[in-house]
């Protein structure tokens, strides 16, 4: 424990008042928040010394005590430190913001891969690039991480994060519909027209069938990369969306998402849900996250329709598949950053054997996810084979806004014939291409 | 966990002696300076109220015209930068959704405010008659005010489905016109008159009860008078229920289009497509927390201010032609 850790544990935390510059800005306001925030801005320390380090999650009510047990296991083998779990389900993102901006944040907290690089830049999150070199902790440990994983933690060559999971989409898929309609089940073989084949068969509108279920999700990005384009490209210096290959994938996506002749349309999914369609029968294939429980939900619920999993179809220039994937950060304004990085490398270790898919090369294994999620255990082989293709974004510092303006100028447009992606592409790559840094 | 409860609790205790502690300064110091008994008291007393309004809407209201001046994300390190008016220069040059989002803005108010103003108006003018178990009416058309938006929001969301109620119960008159059942959430033709109808819901509450007591203030010896001068029921209820009324009137106006233009619980609970557009105070929001954008999102605020601002000047501006005040000189 280093001289501060010594001071704070003489001195008890309300007695040391400390006003940082953000609190200021908020002017009048602050002056009501201080008396308040400024326990917040404290570490809290046990009499034993040891540093209570916060972290701020978006785990809901079951998630959040199944991470209490990883955190209990964390803590126990813990010297100096113990994590308490402060779980926000609802409006995660605008209440860190909040206590970031107040100086009462988490010292750890989860952020999805779209928002590590924003907060970098902001420098709202610790760069841990020179800790995570002089550690030898398998968690620390980078080369072990898939790449196109642990690039979304990075921003200008330095690491702020470790990802806890990696969650490529797969194909799930319902036999009954597939058998109903005379179709052949998905194999590995299975290209883009496969899929649309056996979309058009299964549908059945009028008796509320649909081949498959597309609603801005599995993201577009996904189908334009497997046809050989890209939305931003690596060195994030361009948005490539008007090349043949882009404009393929969109419009490969664009005539199947909401055409009753393939899909459900936007009313059906608003009013009947997403998932919760395809649990139901509804629908014939979904792309799904491989951790979604839908592969296994009618073993516990005979209710739901039996389902199960494929890897995505290929498009012409290959089988890549979208990786879901998250990771924990440290605050650039914790009190105790040596102690926050030990904390955080032991509950990455922890999440690894808790989360599937871990996004690290040794744990990505068959056995790993069989016994992390035994339910799993059936679709694991097919799992580990996705992890292959998978891949996430090229993130810029400041995608959300990049996503909206993707969203509104060419997604929406292209989803409802507005325009075809050849018209559209031309026209929104230079508006998009002005929001790279 | 308990130190952690126990740490808040020792907060609020602070706050609260050190407010005591506030009050009994002021008390003192205005003594001190000669100050009446009875004045220092008062002024003591009032202190934590005068200490709320500055500290939480002088304080944030003088920081959100600052922070319109300025390029801010509430996470970022340092101060904000300061870029004069640019945020208000690319709000009208460069952001095509803050055109798109102040028309369905205004375009809700438009519609709502006088549909809303009309019916609570027919409603108090029947919760006036004399019926029997007139108590048990007026607090059934009461209750809807009670309710929170929220909860109202995600009723409308399930009567408004495609399968939902309204659906169900326009489905004869859909078949005779031979149109489908209408999507009104994501259907973007649709989403206005879908909050529009939701809007309505306003009619029967405080709005219904303002109105109601205006209309019982109104003295009983005005309508004998018209009577003897051979008025009718309609003839009296234009020229004498609407002009004694219009100061009511007035006041209903004025607070439904603030509170039009202020709409905000329904969109965010509602999610209704995008290509619709929203409410300013939804994307407010949006720019503010969902996007990083504090400096424009405050920048946002003050033009919805003064837009407000210029409609209840509209409004207050063309009252003297039609509101009618008792104690008021003729012109």
């Amino acid at each position: 424990m280093d001289t501060r850790d010594r001071e704070t544990s003489r001195t008890p935390a309300i007695l040391r008042p400390r006003l940082n510059r953000r609190v200021a800005v908020k002017g009048a306001a602050a002056i009501g928040l201080g008396a308040p925030s400024m326990r917040f801005a404290m570490p809290a320390v046990h009499a034993q010394d040891i540093v209570q380090i916060r972290l701020g999650t978006w785990a809901a009510v079951e998630e959040a005590n199944e991470l209490q047990s990883v955190l209990d296991e964390v803590n126990a083998a813990a010297e100096g430190f113990e994590i308490i779990s402060e779980p926000q389900p609802a409006d995660y993102y605008t209440k860190l913001q909040t206590t970031l901006a107040g100086g009462t944040g988490p010292d750890l907290f989860w952020l999805s891969q779209e928002f590590v690089a924003g907060y970098a830049d902001l420098g709202a999150i610790l760069d841990i690039s020179d800790m995570l070199e002089s550690d030898d902790t398998p968690a620390a440990d980078l080369s072990d991480y898939f790449e196109p994983i642990l690039r979304t933690a990075q921003y200008d060559g330095r690491t702020f994060g470790l990802p806890w999971i990696s969650q490529p989409v797969m194909l799930y898929y319902n036999p009954q519909l597939f058998a109903d309609a005379g179709v052949d089940e998905p194999t590995e073989d299975w290209t883009w027209d496969d899929f649309r084949s056996a979309a058009e068969a299964i549908t059945d509108a009028d008796a509320g069938i649909y081949g498959t279920s597309f609603n801005s999700w599995p993201p577009i990005h996904m189908f334009i990369w497997q046809a050989g384009g890209e939305t931003i490209t690596p060195e994030l210096d361009a948005c490539p969306i008007d090349t043949p290959e882009a404009i393929e994938g969109a419009q490969f996506y664009a005539d199947i998402i909401y055409k009753e002749q393939y899909a459900a349309p936007e009313s059906a999914i608003a009013e009947q849900g997403f998932g919760e369609m395809m649990k139901a029968g509804k629908i014939g294939m979904f792309y799904g996250g491989a951790t979604d429980d839908l592969d296994y939900a009618y073993k516990k619920d005979p209710a739901n329709a039996e389902i199960k999993m494929a890897l995505v179809p290929s498009g012409p220039a290959g089988r890549t598949t979208f990786a879901w994937t998250a990771s924990t950060v440290i605050n650039a304004d914790t009190e105790n950053p040596d102690v926050a990085y030990q904390a955080l490398v032991a509950l990455t270790e922890g999440i690894h054997h808790w989360k599937i898919v871990a996004p690290r090369q040794s744990l990505a294994t068959e056995e790993t996810i069989a016994e992390v999620v035994p339910d799993k255990a059936e679709s694991a082989p097919i799992i580990v084979q996705a992890l292959e293709d998978m891949r996430s974004f090229n993130i810029i510092p400041d995608q959300a806004e990049w996503d909206l303006t993707f969203s509104e100028e060419y997604q929406t447009p292209l989803f409802f014939d507005e325009a075809t992606a050849e018209e559209l592409a031309p026209e929104v790559r230079p508006i998009l291409e002005d929001q790279l840094p | 966990m308990f130190s952690w409860y126990g740490l808040t609790l020792v907060d609020y205790v602070v706050v609260a002696v050190g407010m005591a502690a506030a009050m009994f300064g002021v008390y003192w110091l205005l003594r001190r300076f000669g100050v009446g008994r009875e004045t220092s008291t008062g002024y003591a007393l009032i202190l934590p109220w005068l200490i709320g309004l500055v500290v939480w809407t002088v304080g944030p209201f003088l920081a959100s015209l600052y922070l319109s001046f300025t390029e801010y994300a509430p996470i970022q390190k340092g101060w904000p930068t300061w870029i004069g008016l640019d945020n208000y220069v690319e709000m009208f040059t460069e952001d095509r959704r803050f055109w798109r989002v102040l028309r369905f803005t205004l375009g809700y108010s438009v519609i709502n405010v006088p549909l809303g103003l009309i019916g609570a108006l027919l409603t108090a003018t029947l919760l006036n008659q004399d019926v029997k178990a007139i108590g048990v009416w007026r607090t059934l058309y009461y209750l809807p005010a009670v309710l929170p938006a929220a909860a109202t929001a995600l009723l409308f969301r399930w009567m408004l489905a495609s399968n939902g109620l309204l659906n169900d119960m326009l489905s004869p008159i859909y078949n005779l016109i031979d149109v489908d059942r209408p999507s009104w959430f994501t259907d973007p033709e649709m989403v206005l008159p879908a909050y529009i109808i939701m809007g309505l819901w306003g009619v029967f509450g405080a709005n219904t009860v303002i109105l109601l007591a205006g209309l019982k203030n109104i003295p009983r010896d005005l309508y004998d008078a018209a009577k003897i001068d051979g008025a009718g029921r309609w003839s009296m209820y234009w020229n004498v229920t609407i002009p004694m009324l219009s100061g009511t009137l007035f006041y209903v106006l004025i607070i439904g289009i603030i509170g039009s233009l202020q709409t905000f619980t329904q969109a965010f609970f509602i999610q209704h497509t995008a290509r619709a557009g929203t409410f300013m105070n939804v994307y407010i929001y949006q720019e503010a927390f969902e996007r990083n954008n504090m400096g424009y999102a405050s920048a946002l605020g003050w033009v919805m201010l003064v837009i407000i601002l210029l409609f209840t000047l509209l409004v207050f501006r063309s009252s003297s032609a039609w509101v009618y005040y008792e104690g008021e000189r003729a012109k």
